[in-house]
Order: C-alpha cells, then structure tokens, then sequence
C-alpha cells in the first residue's frame, strides 16, 4: 500500500508539468498577447528592455522553465491588468470563499443525494422510487444557471422567505448559492447510489445477513451501504470538474467574490496572467482530487492498487 | 437409429426455440442485428418516448425559422416583451423579436455545436483509442500515461483557452474548443473495447489464416465497437451541449445578434424578475433535450450492447 501510495504521489508531478507545459504554450499562441512584439509601436530599444524585464528574450523553454520554477515556489507572478496586484493575491482574497463554496455545495450534494438514492433502492419501482428519480434526473439535466435563478426567484422575491442573493458574508446569503451548485451533483449521487444500491442488494452476503436473521436496519446499514458508498467516493473526483464549472456560473449570479468570477473577468479583460495562473490552479485542484480518489479507492477496494499505480 | 438422449434433448431444444414442431425443417425467418437491436430498443418505453420527443425538438428547430413569418434579428422596441400570444407563441424579447422563432434558431446552433462535437469528439476517440489498444505494449503505455495526464486539465478553463486562440467566437470555435476540451474519455472507451475485442477468438482466427492488420482493424474490431460507439455519442451529447451553454450564459460563447439557448438564457437572466419565461424557455429546450439522449441512451444500450447493462 505504501508503495502504490509513493508512486501515485511521484506520479502527479510529470502530470503537472504537462498540464502546465500545455497552458503555457497555448497562452503563448494567444491572439494580442502582451508578450507578443507586434502589436504596438515600441522602440527598439525600450522593446529590447522590456523583454529584458520580463525574460522574453530567452527562448520558450527557458520562459517555461522559469514559470515552473515559479509555480512550484507558489509564485504566479504580477496581473497584467490590475496594479500592484499578484495573482497570489486573487488567489489569496478569492480563492478561500470558492473553496468554501464548494465545501458546502459537496455537503448538499451528499447529505441530500445520498438518502435520495438510498430511499429509491429500497423501494425500487414504487411511487417514491419514481418521485426520487424524477427530482433526481431533472437535476440532472436543468442548467444550474435555471437552478440558481429559479432559487432566487422563489426563496428571495416571491415567497420572500428573507434569504440575501448576493455576496458571501452573512451565514445565510450561503445558503442559496450552495444548493445551486450542489444540485447537480447531488443529482449525480442519487442516481449513483440508487444503482449501485440495487445492485449491492442482490450479493450473496446480502442475502445471508438477511438469511441469518440480521433486521433490515442492520443489513442495510451494515452490509449494503458501505459497499455501496464505494462508488460515490470515487465519484467524487469528475464531480470537482463540474463544481468548478458551475463556480464560474453560480459566482456570477450570485455576485459571490470568488476566483470563477475572477477568472472569467480575466478572459474578458485580457489579463493573461491572471488567467494562466487561476487555469494551472483549477488543474492543481482537478489532479489532487483525482490523486485523493485513488488512494482513498486504493484503502476502499484493495483489489484496484494493482491497476492504478 | 441409434438415438443419443442428450441428441433428442437438443433437438427438441432447437425445435421450441425456433417456433418448431408445426412446421419443423421451414427456413426460420431471418433477422439482422439491427432489426434485433431495433425490436428491443422498442421495447423500452421510455427511450421510444424519448426518441419521439427528441425528434419533435429536431423538427422545431429546423422549420420553425423557415416557416415564422418573423425576421429573427429585426429590431422593433414597440413590440419588445410580448407576452406569450397566438402570434408571439413563446413572447418576445428586450428588442421586440420573436422568441418562438429565435429559440429555434438558438437550438439550430446548440444542438449543431452538440452533434459536431461530439462526433469530432468520437472521431479522434477512434484514432487514438483503436491505436493505442490495437498496438499495444509500450505504445499503449505511453499514450494512456499521457491521456492520465491530460485529465488532469480543468474542462471549461481549458475550454476558453482554446476559444481565446481565435479572433472571433464562433459556431466552428466553439466546436473546436469543446472537443479538444473532452475527447479523452472517447479514446478511453475505444481502447477498452479494441482490447477486450482482441482476445475473441474470430480475430485470432483472422490473424491465424493471415489477415492483415488493417483487416482486423477494419472488419473484425472497430464494427464491433460501433454499438458502444453510438451509445457514448448520446452520453456525451449532454456534457458538451451544457458546456456550450455555460459559456455563452457567462459571455464567452456565442456572441449576439447570434443566438444559442446559452445566450438566450443570458439575455433573459438581466430580466428574469419582470420576465422569466426569457430565461425558462432556453433552460426547458436544454433539459428536454439533455432527459431525450439520456432516455435515448439507455435504450440505445440495451438495444445494442445487451452485456453491459446498467442496474
């Protein structure tokens, strides 16, 4: 185990660099770059400075290697567009009100998705079966931008129930913003839970707890829900895909000061950057996430370490 | 005659399977895999409903501009925000224009950009996967540690990357930029199934009498994937028509006076207190259409790829 956990760990570095590797070149080819010569009419010399300045008379290589070298002394250099600002302090400010964001949008997910699944397992095919799958599947396919709206729509203006729909202060104005983007996962997870549920019910174990006498509680408990949640650990790593996603999404509408909005400013404003170093930041998040589910799936199901390292 | 007990048993097998007995020894009425595939998509009731569903938005959107007596990028403020009427049967928008016939327009491009991508997506999953499963050994190592690495890319960020190389966002950017975003799963299913394919024995008996490789490749391996091809076409559909819509709903897609549900939805979001069929409508067309492939899907796989049905 701790050997199939050292090699995962040396693993994500090779990835890192190659996700950085692809950022970097890609920034580079982007039209009306500020690193690119052509655009103004610059002279010579003060060009020649400015390269100087920002080590852009060095081949690409070495400008990349020095932008790893930052990255790894958690440095992502000055924003282009916002003075005397770095993007470590966007990331400072910002990032830890995404984060909880999202915390509390995995918590909604899990503690409403979970039971939702689980109550539609084990009353398979009966009208709350289908009510759960009916909320389950519209989830799935209503637009988190449709959830949010409509949240905001009915708890804030029409029911007038008090709630803030914008920014991220108060406990309350947290509230609305985090079931949007918890929604679809949350959906994600009862469907999930609900099959693989079906599917835990019909192993031979199941059936001889239940054969032995066990009562239902415990058989369910016991032996079913925990080799069901197995599946819903491993779940977790795609779904930081889509939380991110809905971020971009749900930070605007919500007017909440988190780095998704950041990040889609910095698209518009040509912060280049500020963009490169949040998009190498959503790719730390989404290789650590993955890096988390394997070994935690490595400990679940000690049948896999073989196949993952 | 000397007849053999389990030989009888056999026959009589193949007799009641075969509608025996009353005309034993007629030609049995043939049936291909796709009349089967057919017979047992029919049977999910759901997918059928689906399917029709599926095909009535198709109709919508691709008639309903040729027959609307509306211009669907004329401005005229006198008739802006209609309420839903017979003559305005979806409303109207900020600048007076027919929302029955811009939502169709917006659903030409979304569900395009949905079908381009995905099959673009499915057609570079094809040459990596059958390639890298195909080859095998060393090869197959290389390029699956390097499809790893590449999961490792945040989907929509590296999405407006892409979209960021070109002057203009447009229907083809967005095509491009949503399927370098999302092939690698594609390439996963591919590669999964040439493997497991490879070891059947019709293609050690093809490679036996001496076929060559792209005989196999062609005749023996990639046929076969096509059932679990066109089921992932129909999984896939809902992330990239989502993605599609994410971006142009924050502004970083499809840019007015063009319309998708994307920014249909975007241009009702400003309203939505004082109008909010603007932002209902695009939403509703997107989870018809994400319910319909997914329906579609799950019939499609228990139509043609019976072995690895989901509970």
């Amino acid at each position: 185990m701790t050997t199939f956990v050292i090699r995962r760990l040396l693993w994500t570095i090779p990835v890192l660099l190659l996700v950085i590797l692809f950022t970097f070149l890609m920034m580079r080819q982007i039209k009306g770059n500020p690193f690119r010569k052509t655009d103004r009419a610059v002279p010579a010399a003060i060009q020649a400075n400015l390269d100087r300045k920002f080590h852009l008379d060095e081949p690409w290589y070495v400008q990349y290697a020095d932008y790893v070298k930052g990255v790894f002394s958690l440095d992502l250099g000055p924003s282009l567009v916002l003075r005397n600002q770095s993007v470590n302090d966007i990331v400072k400010s910002h990032f830890p009100v995404s984060l909880e964001l999202g915390a509390y949008a995995f918590l909604f997910a899990i503690v409403a998705g979970v039971p939702l699944g689980m109550l539609a397992a084990l009353r398979a095919n009966k009208l709350s079966d289908y009510l759960a799958m009916l909320v389950a599947n519209v989830g799935f396919a209503v637009p988190s931008f449709l959830v949010a709206t409509l949240l905001i729509y009915y708890f804030a203006v029409k029911w007038n129930v008090g709630l803030p729909t914008s920014g991220w202060r108060s406990w309350d104005s947290k509230i609305l913003p985090s079931i949007a983007l918890g929604f679809f996962p949350m959906a994600y997870f009862a469907r999930l839970v609900r099959g693989t549920m079906l599917e835990t019910l019909q192993q031979d174990y199941v059936r001889t707890a239940k054969a032995k006498g066990l009562r239902r509680r415990r058989v369910v408990g016991l032996h079913v829900l925990r080799n069901s949640l197995i599946p819903v650990a491993t779940a977790a790593g795609p779904l930081l895909g889509a939380v991110i996603t809905g971020s971009f999404i749900i930070e605007t509408i919500f007017a909440i000061p988190g780095i998704g909005r950041y990040y889609v400013s910095s698209v518009s404003a040509r912060d280049y950057s500020v963009t490169m170093g949040l998009t190498i930041l959503y790719a730390v998040i989404v290789i650590v996430g993955n890096l988390v589910v394997d070994i935690l799936y490595g400990f679940l199901d000690p049948r896999t370490r073989e196949a993952r390292t | 005659m000397v007849v053999n007990p389990q030989q009888e048993e056999l026959r009589e097998l193949v007799l009641t399977r075969t509608g025996g007995g009353v005309d034993a020894g007629a030609p049995i009425r043939q049936t291909s895999l796709w009349r089967d595939a057919w017979y047992r998509y029919r049977a999910n009731r759901a997918a059928v409903i689906a399917g029709g569903l599926f095909l009535l938005l198709v109709v919508y959107v691709v008639f309903a501009p040729i027959l609307s007596p509306y211009d669907p990028y004329a401005v005229d403020f006198s008739q802006a925000y209609q309420p839903i009427s017979w003559s305005h049967p979806l409303g109207t928008d900020q600048y007076g224009r027919d929302l029955f016939t811009r939502t169709a327009l917006g659903g030409r491009i979304s569900i395009g950009i949905g079908f381009a991508a995905t099959i673009a997506i499915t057609g570079i999953g094809i040459l990596y996967g059958s390639i890298s499963g195909f080859v095998g050994g060393r090869l197959d190592n290389g390029m699956m540690r390097f499809l790893d690495a590449l999961y490792g890319l945040p989907y929509l960020p590296f999405a407006i990357i892409v979209t960021q190389l070109f002057q203009t966002v447009n229907f083809w950017v967005m095509v491009i930029a949503l399927t370098i975003a999302s092939w690698f799963t594609a390439a996963r299913v591919v590669r999964g199934q040439i493997i497991s394919l490879k070891e059947n024995d019709y293609v050690r008996a093809a490679r036996a009498v001496g076929a060559r490789w792209y005989r196999i490749l062609g005749r023996h391996l990639l046929p076969n994937t096509l059932g679990v091809l066109i089921v992932f076409v129909f999984l896939e559909l809902p992330g990239v028509i989502l993605g599609e819509a994410f971006l142009s709903f924050i502004g970083l897609g499809i840019n007015p006076p063009k319309a998708s549900w994307g920014s249909l939805a975007q241009d009702g979001r400003d309203v939505y207190l004082a109008h909010p069929t603007m932002i209902l409508i695009p939403s509703v067309a997107i989870a018809w259409l994400i319910l319909c492939a997914f329906f579609i899907a799950d019939g499609l796989r228990d139509a043609l790829d019976p072995r690895t049905r989901e509970t």
